[in-house]
């Protein structure tokens, strides 16, 4: 075997250009392969390493719901009666449209508030349920103003923001009376110097909640109401605006009057934006991204339900830990069940790679018509290399050997061809994949939100394997037909062969 | 039908050759060629005949099934006393790689390959290794008198030069018969003799050979049977 191992090396360097060329097919297919697979598992992996630290894989994000189940699918519906089928089917559409209409028009009905949150929190492997207390406040520090600025309220104990405080202290405590700056929000204030944190720390600072400009009680009288009241004239219409709150607060639409809020806190610190290398936890910093004022979680609560509207409203979002990454999905199905809206980061996860993998594996796929013409290739040169050598094999046969052996020496040979265009394309992948990553780590620090240290392109080892071993396998599939041919040649007719 | 087809020397218990009956047709277009009509033959041990007779007489053909890189068309052929006639392609392949060593008129040597190398050809096929198969092939130089040509490629070589590395390369596998097409057709006087010197060197010590030419002196000058044929059969043996 040695031997003819030896024969085919010796064939393949006879015609080198030839060879080469052929080889270069395969060198396109194995590179561009080996570039695109590792490029979607980089981004796999970059989607992965971002979300699954920091217990993502165990969080659930939760909003209210509608009490009922939505769906699009016209055939969960029961239109009863004796009708053509075609009429049921329009039936049947019109129902989920309108379903989904009444769905977006209408008031949720799973709200939550502390008392969801007590019920919801015994469920069985959730561990804790936080809710997401963001809001809108009017701030005012000494000469710094701002009319509406996002607060966000920190899990105190849970220590993750401490490591951004960048001057000043963290909170001293779950309820303290103290805030944390975010540093653009003082650089926009024109604190420019690093010795300007000092103008604010410890100086204490307001937080006021935003009053629309036109209080009019009308706007949230129901449609009905509302309806009526475009139809008065100038006179009823005053008149209604002093007996329409009073007429609402007894039919019980709203329950409190609309009152201010406001609060006083101390600034404790400055805390800077995210960079690589922190730990991204997709709930709470997808909502926190855009927050300048930070205040502890329950002292941010007592503000928020501190307005009637967010106590009837509830909270916006809330944030639930299961025990065990394995448990969100039940979970998450559950609190679906239940009415309420809710999605694990899990399973959005899944979804994305699913999306990637499929998205990959098509365009591998499309690549791989580079490797399959680089096959066509294969096939011609050796058919020429069998011709010109039809009296070489004569000479082979007439020495013993058999249709087996000659077969294996071009099989051999293009399998050479193969592997070697599979070891350089994969070898060229490599080498460019380390300019690639520094030009698509750039592209993605402009493009993302997240910041991201990793690398873009990786290289499995299985596909450090598969990409030379297709190269191989395809070279060989391809001499196949020509292999035969040759093992074929009648040793008389070749001996005589010029 | 079979005028003048038994011609055999008397045969021993120990024939090498025993060929009966023995017919090859070819089918060319439409039309059936006769290459071999019927002829019978016995080659002992050790004997040296020359296969005399023009260019389609069929004596080209009768070494090709000699040699197993043919089949009969029907007939028997016993070599050592197998069938070759019953063979699959397999089985000759494994016959030619261990009964016989084959000499041509124009060489046949891989051009690509070295002196040594084509040498070694036929232990390639056996699996033999490398280091064994570049020994023997060595030896077998050092015998025809190449020894210091080892490592040249056939286009750096005379024709005569050429025909002993082909000689060492039929000799390598220590056939039981040697069969020689022509084998200083294309070479001049001197080096024909050289060759033929060689061939009857080989002879001497024991080799089987069987040479087709269609010089009837080079044919008496050296073969202990000369047979002459014409049109597929045996016009006469003339003994030695």
């Amino acid at each position: 075997m040695k031997g003819i191992l030896g024969l085919a090396l010796e064939g393949l360097l006879r015609k080198k250009g030839r060879n080469l060329l052929t080889m270069s097919g395969v060198l396109i297919g194995v590179f561009a392969l080996t570039m695109i697979v590792s490029l979607g598992e980089g981004l796999s992996h970059a989607i992965t390493d971002t979300v699954s630290g920091s217990d993502n894989l165990r969080q659930i994000g939760l909003t209210g719901g509608f009490g009922i189940e939505l769906t699009n699918d016209p055939t969960n519906v029961e239109i009863p009666g004796e009708m053509e089928e075609e009429r049921r089917e329009r039936l049947k559409r019109a129902a989920v449209n309108r379903r989904q209409i009444r769905q977006v028009a209408g008031r949720r009905l799973n709200e939550i508030d502390d008392t969801t949150i007590e019920k919801l929190s015994k469920l069985e492997h959730v561990e804790s349920i936080t809710p997401v207390v963001i809001e809108r406040y009017e701030i005012t520090t000494g000469e710094f103003h701002d009319p509406a600025k996002l607060t966000f309220g920190v899990d105190v104990s849970r220590e993750r923001y401490k490591p951004r405080i960048i001057a000043g202290s963290y909170f001293s405590a779950p309820d303290a009376k103290e805030v944390v700056l975010h540093e653009y929000l003082l650089y926009k204030w024109g604190l420019l110097n690093d010795s300007d944190y000092e103008q604010v720390l410890g100086k204490e600072i307001t937080l006021k909640n935003i009053v629309n400009g036109n209080d009019d009680p009308m706007q949230s009288a129901p449609p009905q109401l509302q309806q009526f009241a475009a139809s008065l004239d100038e006179e009823e219409k005053k008149a209604m605006q002093v007996l329409l709150p009073k007429l609402m607060e007894q039919m019980g639409v709203l329950t409190q009057a609309r009152k201010d809020v406001e609060a006083t806190y101390t600034i404790v610190g400055v805390l800077r934006e995210a960079e690589p290398g922190d730990t991204f936890n997709v709930i709470e910093d997808g909502n926190s991204v855009q927050a300048d004022v930070f205040l502890p979680q329950e002292t941010a609560k007592a503000l928020f339900l501190s307005s009637a509207v967010n106590v009837e409203l509830g909270y916006p979002r809330a944030l639930v830990l299961v025990d065990d990454p394995e448990n969100a999905p039940a979970v998450e199905q559950k609190l679906r069940d239940m009415g309420y809206t809710a999605f694990s980061v899990a399973s959005v996860l899944k979804q994305v790679e699913t999306m990637l993998t499929v998205i990959t594996v098509i365009i591998a796929f499309l690549t791989g018509i580079a490797l399959i013409v680089s096959t066509l290739g294969i096939v011609n040169t050796m058919i020429t290399s069998v011709l010109e050598r039809t009296r070489e094999i004569g000479i082979y046969k007439a020495v013993g050997a058999t249709n087996g052996q000659v077969m294996s020496i071009f099989l051999t040979e293009s399998a050479m061809i193969g592997l070697i265009g599979g070891l350089l394309g994969l070898g060229i992948a490599l080498l460019l994949m380390l300019p690639g990553d520094v030009i698509a780590s750039s592209m993605i620090a402009e493009k993302a939100a997240i910041p991201y240290k990793g690398n873009v392109f990786v290289v499995p080892a299985w596909l450090a394997v598969a990409g030379p071993t297709m190269g191989a396998v395809t070279a060989v599939l391809a001499a196949i037909v020509p292999a035969r041919r040759a093992a074929r040649i009648d040793p008389v007719k070749a001996l005589r062969h010029d | 039908m079979y005028l003048t087809g038994s011609i055999g020397s008397v045969q021993g218990a120990l024939a090498l050759v025993e060929a009966t009956r023995l017919w090859r047709e070819y089918h060319l277009g439409g039309e059936v060629v006769e290459a071999l009509r019927g002829i019978d033959l016995t080659i002992e041990q050790g004997d040296f005949v020359a296969l005399l007779g023009r260019s389609g007489s069929g004596k080209s053909t009768l070494l090709n099934l000699l040699g197993g890189l043919d089949r009969p068309s029907r007939g028997s052929i016993r070599v050592g006393g197998i069938e070759l006639a019953e063979m699959n392609k397999r089985e000759l392949s494994l016959y030619r790689r261990t009964m016989v060593g084959f000499i041509f008129q124009s060489f046949n040597l891989v051009t690509s390959l070295r002196a040594w190398e084509n040498v070694a050809l036929p232990l390639v096929f056996q699996g033999i290794g490398r280091f064994e198969r570049k020994k023997r092939a060595h030896e077998l130089l050092e015998r025809v008198g190449l020894g210091k040509r080892a490592a040249h490629v056939p286009s750096e070589m005379s024709g005569g030069e050429q025909q002993r590395v082909a000689i060492a390369r039929a000799l390598v596998n220590d056939p039981r018969m040697l069969l020689c097409d022509e084998p200083t057709g294309n070479l001049d006087t001197s080096t024909s003799d050289q060759i033929m010197q060689m061939l009857l060197e080989n002879h001497k010590s024991g080799a089987t050979l069987v040479m087709v030419t269609h010089d009837p002196a080079l044919a008496e000058q050296h073969a202990q049977r000369t047979l002459r044929m014409a049109d597929g059969q045996f016009l006469s043996e003339v003994p030695a």
